[in-house]
């Protein structure tokens, strides 16, 4: 066949609407494919722009030593850019501040203004930073301003919490080491605040190249280098690699993932559901699209048949379908990407004020993905009802009992083959898809014995039913291989969504639960005991602060098991290099650490070993946290002894804590049981929340008392909490899309049994069934196939569910007894009045036009 | 053909050749044959033993692909159901054999033909938009449209009633004879038959009479 001649055969059969079906799926998965990815590749993008901020750059190299000067022509040899850091602990102090003193409530001149304030030294060199703002401000704890610039040399911008406690004013001069600042700026926020989120002391932002003028960097200063990297992939992974060697053990390479392991998981998870969503999105398309072609396919025997009569050979028949298939897939796909690109516009309007300013462009690759979505859709699924074509009979013409397909295996290889290739493929995730697939294999066999086992039950049911539905279940009955099959692609479609909806479910909650709304976002330190009371009620009446003060206890450890802490070290040391196990990280056993105790235990620790302690023990006793016990090689039933301002005091370890580091409220490393440390020195902390708004009051408060200690963590709060917000938006979009999808192939589905339904209903009306009893036998046989379905999909899903967020997701789960409500009722509503809708024309026009059109 | 009874003989023994410009009636009740017969010399349908040469073409040892353009060639075909397709007009329908030939002016022969069955003004219509003696009529354009050598027709008035059928009967008929096409007509219809020059007779698979 010519060309043209195939070209004028795909215009024909649109007009006449029989490619409709089969281009609105491949539609829907080219569309939803490459919406998904589009949108998906360029979330991923911002997010790990957003992401990356965390760390000012994309990359990061961390030491105590100073960055050789190689790594740095290294990095520039790549074409990335670079930003040099040195972090360190220094006093701070006004230099003279007169008018100051006036203006705090509680400052009583030079005595509040003289105050050295110990201060978190940030030296930047200029670009810093390379990933997120600098937000500055003219007064301390108001919103700021983004800027690009750093501080100019022999100017710092300082902390708000820095300007009471100094008592000092925007341009006034402060004290570092040996050299006088100007205070140019209050520093509102940067964007690598944390690292951890007890660096205690405020910040002050310097230029680096002021350092040497302080003289505070001395031979065994605490200081620490970071040299920031950002620019393409491929170049940080070349200079990783270049620099591999010189790395280890004094240098640290960063990523974002390694920064914040909250912000990862949700990235890792969501990454994961947004792949989910997008091949599921194709598999249903899929199905949607299988569906179209099969009933093309079916409605062209005739065709063929006459065709081949006509002298057209099975090559030219072949080649002939193929190539309208090929019109479709063009056609379909280039519009398909449209629609992609339409849809995935639409959803960055919605969300847009969520989204960073500028999304960046997509890659080549969401354009790709949707492309070859739509080839592999129409080769898979489409590809193998038309081949059947070619054998058609032209005796069909005189017997149109001669009906020829293509062999099960051949349709069902293709498809399972397209799916396999397409899903990997497509997520990247051999995991992911095993699941999927094996839950669609498992959830197959299963839903035919289960839809079969209904259908054989209902018709027994069906005796005693009134004449509609007895009707309808003889129909379902009668014909039970095509309504098997139909149900299980009921079920199939029904059951992916609400895998969708539980798993999205799961996430969104899990998310939301890391990061309550009002969670404490401020803490309170080195409150005196004496000053505890009155930080409280201060607390209580302008900050809404309900809870308690933790006592907070300074000690050191001074004895494991009688053998003197740094010969224990020595001997775990010992151990470790001749075999023994080793140590996970943590701080080491000498230093002061920061002691509470406690009667239950906090919230988001789990004990790993032993057992929590009930009221108070005969004996002081503690629990340690996990990985610092592991560290220095203690476990429980250890006796450890502790000095504790200068006063000793022995206990047992009782057990071990497994601690959520991100929980974002106080962490220990060591508690002791309750009544242990009464006696001994204590100071106060707690967390509260404080509404952004709210902020003045903690000039009031470190004005009241300038002694103590307040840590804001509610700018990191704000950004972990923006990046799942987005991720969750997008996790519900890709919701709907799926949802887009499976409504498809219902409607797919109801459509390809359409012409049987009507036939046998038109030829019940034509023997004399009124108009009332075939709608309501249509509706009612929809609407068993839907009940029966839904039930199915719930079973499948439950199992489904299970696996993926033990498996993928790493969530906890359970069975969800609404489910069992609401899948049979939505399957049973959502059918029947599809299927309503799609066959009423046909039922109310007259039962000869009927039986001639089908 | 093998059953589920055994061995189960539809046509033997059944010989005949038809000369060029000749018309064939092949008569016989329900179930004698003659649409099996009517298949297998048009190419449709394949003996299990036996020969038919068609247009020079011994078309039993070719494949499928060469029956086909055996058929292309020479072959046009009326059916009882008149065939027509349903998402084509009438137009397109009679278009059909003539743009698989891969010919040109495939519209203009098409129009001349419905021009000549009377159905010039129905051209854009559907299949299901026109009656029963309309849709035999455009089958019977498409037919005659690539001038086939031989037409064969299967009960082309079994689907109509007898007025229509007639006009129908009279219309073939009239363009075979203008044509000069060999016509072989399968049919019940003894009148019909009468109308031809020869005619077989099949009882059960066995040619026992020929007119």
């Amino acid at each position: 066949m010519t060309t043209s001649l195939v070209l004028r055969f795909a215009v024909r059969d649109w007009r006449s609407g029989e490619l409709r079906l089969l281009l609105a799926a491949l539609l829907v998965a080219v569309g939803a494919v490459s919406a998904i990815s589009l949108f998906v590749d360029r979330l991923q993008r911002a997010l790990v722009a957003e992401s990356t901020s965390f760390l000012a750059a994309d990359r990061v190299v961390d030491s105590s030593r100073e960055i050789p000067e190689s790594f740095r022509d290294r990095a520039r040899q790549q074409g990335l850019e670079i930003a040099d850091l040195i972090t360190f602990p220094s006093m701070v102090s006004a230099t003279a501040s007169v008018e100051a003193a006036d203006t705090y409530p509680r400052g009583q001149g030079k005595a509040v203004a003289d105050n050295a304030k110990l201060a978190s030294v940030k030296a930047a060199t200029r670009g810093y930073p390379l990933r997120g703002v600098l937000r500055t401000t003219e007064q301390p704890f108001t919103p700021g301003k983004v800027t690009d610039q750093v501080p100019k040399r022999g100017e710092v911008w300082m902390d708000s919490r820095l300007f009471p406690a100094l008592g000092v004013h925007v341009g006034d001069s402060i004290t570092v080491g040996y050299e006088d600042f100007t205070v140019a700026a209050v520093l509102a926020s940067e964007p690598d605040r944390g690292g951890s989120f007890f660096e205690f002391a405020p910040r002050l932002l310097m230029r680096a190249e002021d350092v040497p003028a302080t003289r505070v960097v001395q031979p065994g200063s605490r200081i620490g280098y970071r040299l920031l990297l950002a620019g393409p992939e491929d170049g940080l992974a070349t200079l990783k690699d270049a620099i591999q060697e010189e790395l280890a053990p004094n240098y640290r390479w960063r990523s974002i993932r390694d920064a914040n392991e909250t912000i990862d998981r949700a990235l890792g998870r969501a990454e994961s559901f947004l792949l989910l969503g997008g091949l599921l999105a194709v598999l249903l398309a899929g199905i949607a699209v299988a569906l179209g072609a099969n009933r093309y396919a079916k409605r062209h025997f005739d065709h063929v048949s006459v065709l081949k009569t006509l002298g057209a050979t099975p090559g030219e028949i072949q080649w002939g379908y193929i190539g309208v298939l090929f019109v479709i897939g063009v056609a379909g796909s280039l519009l398909g990407l449209l629609l992609g690109a339409v849809v995935h516009l639409g959803i960055i309007g919605a969300i847009g004020e969520f989204l960073p300013v500028a999304l960046p462009l997509p890659g080549p690759r969401p354009i790709l993905v949707g492309l070859a979505t739509g080839f592999i859709c129409l080769l898979a699924f489409a590809l193998p009802p038309l081949l059947g074509l070619k054998n058609i009979s032209p005796m069909r013409v005189i017997r149109r009992d001669l009906a020829v397909g293509v062999a099960p295996a051949v349709t069902y290889g293709f498809a399972t083959a397209g799916s396999l290739g397409l899903l990997v493929w497509y997520s990247g995730s051999f995991f992911l898809t095993v699941w999927a697939l094996l839950g669609g294999v498992v959830a197959g066999g299963a839903f035919a014995s289960l839809a079969l086992l209904l259908l054989r039950g209902g018709r027994v049911l069906g005796m005693q039913a009134g004449s509609i539905w007895r009707l309808a279940l003889a129909g379902l009955q009668r014909r039970y291989r095509e309504n098997v099959a139909q149900i299980m692609i009921f079920g199939i479609a029904i059951m992916l969504l609400l895998i969708m909806l539980l798993v999205r479910t799961g996430l969104i909650d899990e998310w939301r639960a890391q990061i309550p709304e009002n969670t404490p976002n401020h803490f309170v330190m080195n409150v005196a005991a004496a000053e505890a009371p009155a930080v409280q009620t201060l607390l209580t009446q302008k900050a809404g602060y309900e809870g308690e003060m933790f006592p907070m206890i300074r000690g050191r450890i001074t004895a494991v098991n009688d053998l003197p802490a740094v010969e224990w070290r020595r001997k775990i040391r010992a151990e470790r290099r001749a075999g023994g196990p080793q140590g996970r990280g943590g701080p080491g056993i000498r230093g002061e650490r920061n002691l509470t105790f406690a009667d239950e235990l906090p919230e988001n620790n789990v004990v790993i070993a032993g057992e929590w302690w009930d009221g108070e023990p005969a004996t002081p006793s503690i629990s340690l946290e996990d990985e610092y016990a592991s560290n220095l090689g203690l476990s429980v039933g250890d006796t450890i002894a502790f000095d504790i301002g200068g006063l000793p005091l022995v206990a047992t370890v009782a057990n071990l804590r497994r601690v959520e580091w991100d929980s974002l409220r106080p962490n220990f490393f060591i508690i002791f049981s309750p009544g242990a440390l009464d006696g001994y020195p204590a100071t106060y902390m707690t967390s509260f929340f404080l509404d952004g708004t709210e902020k003045r009051f903690l000039n009031e408060l470190l004005s009241a008392h300038p002694t103590i200690t307040v840590i804001e963590v509610d700018a990191i709060i704000t950004q972990v909490r923006s990046i799942i917000d987005r991720v969750t938006q997008a996790v519900e979009l890709v919701l709907y899309l799926v949802l887009a999808a499976g409504a498809l192939v219902l409607i797919a589905s109801i459509q390809s049994s359409r012409d049987q339904r009507l036939k046998e209903h038109a030829l019940l009306r034509a023997l004399g069934g009124t108009r009332k009893l075939i709608s309501g036998a249509l509706a009612s046989e929809f609407a068993i196939l839907g009940l029966f379905a839904g039930l199915v999909a719930v079973v499948g899903a439950e199992i489904t569910v299970y696996a993926l967020n033990s498996q993928v997701f790493e969530l906890g789960t359970s069975l969800h007894p609404w489910l069992w409500l609401a899948g049979p009722t939505l399957g049973m509503a959502v059918i029947a009045t599809v299927g309503y809708l799609g066959t009423r024309k046909l039922v109310h026009s007259p039962p000869v036009t009927v039986l001639r059109e089908v | 053909m093998p059953t589920a009874e055994g061995e189960l003989t539809i046509l033997a023994g059944v010989e005949l050749s038809v000369d060029g410009g000749a018309q064939l009636a092949i008569v016989g009740e329900s179930g004698s044959g003659k649409t099996t017969l009517l298949g297998i010399l048009a190419g449709l349908d394949l003996p299990s033993s036996g020969d038919v040469w068609l247009d020079g073409d011994r078309i039993t040892a070719m494949g499928e692909e060469d029956r086909a353009r055996v058929r292309a060639r020479c072959v046009g075909f009326v059916f009882q159901s008149f065939q027509l397709i349903d998402s084509l007009t009438a137009l397109e329908n009679v278009m059909l054999p003539l743009e698989l030939r891969g010919d040109g002016q495939a519209k203009g022969g098409a129009r001349e033909f419905l021009d000549r069955v009377g159905l010039a003004a129905r051209t854009t219509h559907y299949p299901r938009q026109l009656s029963g003696g309309e849709q035999q009529r455009v089958a019977i354009a498409r037919a005659f449209a690539s001038r086939p050598k031989i037409l064969f027709a299967d009960e082309p008035t079994g689907n109509l009633d007898t007025h229509t059928g007639e006009r129908v009967a009279n219309l073939l008929f009239d363009l075979n004879r203008e044509a000069g096409t060999t016509l072989v007509l399968v049919t019940h219809d003894a009148a019909l038959a009468g109308r031809c020059g020869a005619t077989i007779t099949l009882e059960a698979g066995h040619m026992k009479h020929t007119a």
